[in-house]
């Protein structure tokens, strides 16, 4: 294939790509370089060079508390999501029965709608039957963004599973709950995890849902970045969105480990 | 033996049964709240059928010019997506096993950073003493300092990064389930580089393409968080007008039927798409 | 006349040597089957002839022209890939048209007709209109094959071309190809790695091993008279046989293991020593005649193949293979004498 490519083409593409990598993570890499700024500004380029906006994060009792925030908030989702999507998951992909192209639809459908007109049913829900946002709503509007992808990873997972395991396990004399702890779920591991990490990662970044349920006392460190941008920007808020980024490069990385990037395509 | 396939029946029900009861609690009712909430009254007399939140949207020509403008960007944003998007998953579909994990890398990682964060660079760039003010100013392009904030162009530029992942990861499967062998055939056959482009990999790709060009212009005619920052108030897109009605003015109503004028828009698209794709219906 | 000439062409793929300093002539009309075990290189060649590969070194001459540098398209070649790359979104007609659209041969009327003849010529002028998914397998590939030849080419290159259909529609296939290439007279390569294809298809045969030509000749010559263990292992598979050669008088004699010794035909080369000898498992004959070196024997188990037996027979403590007719196999004791003919004793060079 490449034998055939023109010399000029390979050329274009290479100043192509490379153009296009400047366009995707220059936006990641201004924001990195603003939070080791000595300038109370942001502003190009850096004056000089500290970490005293990093020190600031730290003993900013917002952020913190944003931070803990997020951080529950993305555990339950991830927790709500693998355990209602890793069963639906086997159900959609290991058994035949009818209407299982309609369920699957079902199931994947939140990806379709806009996640911003699901947030205001939701609102309006937790406002007419409840008393308003909470973080329990956050969960439950996050684990249902976030399920479709749970099923899709763990799905592809059981795809590749050999179907005749567990009829196998069931000559081998084991009961339906042997079969589930010893035989499928084990199977359905890297898919889980990897659900578990979309999740986690679609929660914690979050600021769609999250800004339409926003509760008194409820803030996760997208909202605050939101509001933080929308009235006075400083480079604190680009130490925690480079802390925020650094662990995205590290779930990005550990996502590969296990699954493989190139399966996501 | 009976009652073994009895159990085996009952199996996927018993599995899937929690995340439906959750489904349909947590995303349907809402939706149709939601749907609900556009056609009845609010205030003392609420709950009566109503279609004036309607008739205020089609009314005020402030919102006319809204919805224009976010079709506008939405379809100006699709268009570069497209045109980015495809020779780039070709590149990436072609490139060597390294080269490739590198090329997926710098899509996914951009994709998988918060909206907020990545907009946030958008506003270190385009703003006033911002980088791109800074690079011309170097190059000597332009005295005195320039802004994209709060101009349509910044909106583009910054959407189409942020949207740029789906155009490409969904080109990208489909190109990956292509037989290199069809190209090399049409090669022998006679075509060059570019005419084996045009008739064969672009009709094979179109499905991926039409894909991500319906996903890129739903999420961006309903993205605010970008359009919002970059935009600012003078410059708004339906998502934050509706984002001002339910937080800002509490005008549920309204709110809730700008939404489902949204949800239509995105459905026009979606129907004909989905039909389509059901009539191909097929790959290779 | 050359159709084709490929001059010392060399190709790595990193640090391997997948072809090393090959060369190949092929003459106007000729049937060539590039024959080999899988990674030997054979499909490399057809790629670097075609010119979807480019060599580390060498050239590629097609009709008097070097076409080293060229791109595929600027070749005038067709080749007929194993998975057939019909082109899914286009009809059978517009498949078979599609060489001849590249090349703005002719009008499209003309086009048309042609491809209406090429298919003719493959018995799939009813379909047309279809496409390519409603065909079944030995339909595509008729496809592929009118695809391959609408256009005249100056080479026919085929690529596994019936690995991928069932026993029956294969044999249809090989009698077709032959067919088409005594009418057409196309100068055609194919790569396999079906030795029964190769014979039966050839002209000539070239037997690969690890980038290089390890015998060619015409099919016959290849079975009756392979020079190595490898060619006589890959074509039909036969009894290899490490003998003693011991000279007694004017005669060279094999010296089996236990003991026992049969009379060798004379050939070049062949000298006193410890030597392999190839022996066809057809060649060995359970109830030899007074023509044959005789050797004492005893029947281990054997097959019933339908129209042939396979026995396991241990003869001067050697395991050997012969495959005879059902009838003389039957009936014999377990202890017996074998023979063969000694021409069929066949030296090889290590």
């Amino acid at each position: 294939m490449t034998a055939a490519t023109p010399g000029f083409v390979k050329l274009l593409s290479i100043t192509f790509v490379l153009a296009i990598a400047v366009y995707m993570l220059v936006p990641l890499i201004v924001v990195i370089a603003s939070s080791l700024s000595t300038s109370q500004f942001l502003v190009f380029p850096p004056p000089g060079f500290s970490l005293r906006w990093y020190t600031e994060v730290f003993n900013s009792d917002a952020y913190l508390s944003a931070g803990w925030t997020s951080l529950k908030l993305a555990l339950f989702t991830v927790a709500a999501s693998v355990a209602l999507g890793t069963p639906a998951a086997i159900a959609l992909s290991r058994f035949r029965f009818p209407g299982r192209s309609f369920l699957s639809a079902i199931f994947l459908s939140p990806l379709l709608l806009p996640s911003l007109i699901f947030a205001i049913g939701l609102l309006i829900v937790f406002s007419r039957y409840g008393d308003g946002p909470s973080l329990t709503g956050l969960v439950i509007g996050h684990t249902v963004i976030t399920l479709p992808y749970v099923i899709r990873t763990v799905s592809a997972n059981l795809i590749d599973m050999d179907p005749h395991l567990d009829e196998a396990a069931r000559i081998m004399g084991a009961r339906w709950w042997q079969r589930y702890l010893l035989v499928i779920l084990p199977q359905c591991r890297t898919g889980m995890a990897a659900g578990a990490f979309f999740a986690f990662n679609i929660s914690f970044d979050d600021a769609v849902i999250a800004l339409f349920m926003r509760a008194p006392n409820v803030e996760t460190l997208p909202m605050r970045i939101y509001s933080t941008l929308e009235f006075s920007p400083d480079p604190s808020v680009a130490a925690v969105s480079t802390i925020m980024i650094l662990l995205t490069i590290f779930m990005v990385l550990l996502l590969d480990r296990i699954f493989g990037l190139s399966k996501i395509a | 033996m009976a009652s073994a396939s009895r159990s085996t029946n009952r199996e996927p029900a018993f599995l899937l049964t929690p995340g439906l009861f959750f489904l349909i609690i947590a995303f349907f009712f809402p939706t149709f709240l939601l749907l609900a909430q556009s056609v009845l009254t609010v205030g003392p007399d609420a709950g009566e059928l109503t279609l004036e939140h309607y008739q205020k949207a089609f009314a005020d020509s402030f919102y006319a010019g809204v919805a224009f403008r976010t079709l506008r960007l939405a379809l100006l944003i699709t268009l570069i997506c497209l045109l980015i998007g495809f020779p780039l998953a070709i590149i990436i579909s072609r490139a060597s096993r390294i080269v490739r994990s590198l090329l997926i890398l710098m899509i996914v990682l951009p994709l998988m950073t918060s909206v907020v964060i990545r907009t946030f660079g958008w506003l270190v760039i385009l703003g006033q003493g911002g980088v791109l003010s800074w690079v011309l100013q170097a190059l000597g392009l332009v005295d005195g300092t320039v802004s994209l904030m709060r101009t349509e162009a910044g909106i583009v530029i910054a959407m189409v990064q942020v949207l740029l992942p789906f155009m490409v990861l969904t080109t990208l499967g489909n190109l990956n389930q292509m037989s290199p062998s069809l190209e090399e055939a049409a090669r022998v056959m006679g075509a060059g580089f570019f005419r084996s482009i045009w008739h064969v990999t672009l009709p094979m790709s179109a499905p991926g393409l039409a894909s991500g060009a319906v996903l890129v212009f739903a999420l961006s005619i309903s993205s605010f968080i970008t359009p919002s920052l970059v935009g600012g108030v003078r410059l708004p897109v339906i998502a934050s007008s509706i984002y001002q009605q339910m937080t800002g003015s509490f005008d549920w109503g309204f709110g809730a039927a700008l939404s489902v004028l949204l949800l239509g828009a995105t459905l026009v698209l979606m129907v004909p798409y989905l039909i389509a794709t059901g009539r191909l219906g097929g790959r290779s | 006349m050359t159709q084709l000439v490929v001059q010392s062409v060399v190709k790595r793929f990193g640090k391997q040597t997948v072809l090393n300093a090959f060369d190949l002539e092929v003459a106007k009309g000729e049937f060539v089957a590039l024959l080999g075990p899988s990674g030997c290189g054979k499909s490399t060649l057809l790629r670097i002839i075609a010119g979807l590969e480019t060599p580390s070194s060498g050239d590629i001459v097609i009709n008097g022209r070097v076409v080293t540098g060229l791109p595929p398209e600027m070749r005038n070649i067709a080749l007929m890939f194993q998975s057939y790359a019909l082109l899914p979104h286009l009809s059978v007609l517009e498949n078979v048209r599609f060489p001849l659209r590249m090349r703005s041969q002719a009008s499209r009327a003309e086009q048309e007709r042609r491809a209406h003849d090429a298919l003719a010529l493959v018995q799939l002028d009813q379909f047309t209109e279809r496409y390519p998914r409603q065909l079944s397998g030995g339909q595509q590939q008729r496809v592929a094959l009118a695809r391959s030849i609408v256009a005249e080419p100056d080479l026919l290159l085929l690529d596994e071309p019936l690995s991928n259909l069932d026993a029956r529609l294969r044999e249809d296939m090989q009698i077709e190809l032959k067919r088409l290439h005594e009418t057409l007279g196309l100068t055609t390569i194919f790569v396999t790695h079906d030795q029964d294809e190769a014979l039966a298809l050839a002209d000539t045969v070239i037997l690969m091993n690890g980038g290089r030509v390890e015998q060619r000749g015409a099919p016959e010559e290849l079975y009756g008279q392979p020079r190595t263990e490898f060619a006589a292992d890959f074509l039909g598979g036969a009894n290899i046989l490490e003998l003693e050669v011991v000279r007694r008088g004017d005669v060279l004699m094999g010296l089996f293991p236990e003991g026992s010794e049969v009379e060798l035909q004379k050939s070049d080369g062949l000298e006193p020593g410890a030597r392999k000898f190839m022996l066809r498992k057809e060649a060995i004959s359970l109830a030899p005649d007074t023509e044959m070196a005789t050797l004492a024997a005893s029947i281990e188990t054997q097959n019933y193949l339908g129209s042939q037996t396979r026995s396991l027979v241990r003869a001067g403590g050697l395991a050997l293979v012969a495959v005879t007719d059902p009838v003389s196999a039957k009936s014999k004791a377990r202890d017996l004498r074998i023979g063969w003919r000694p021409k069929d004793l066949i030296p090889l060079t290590s």
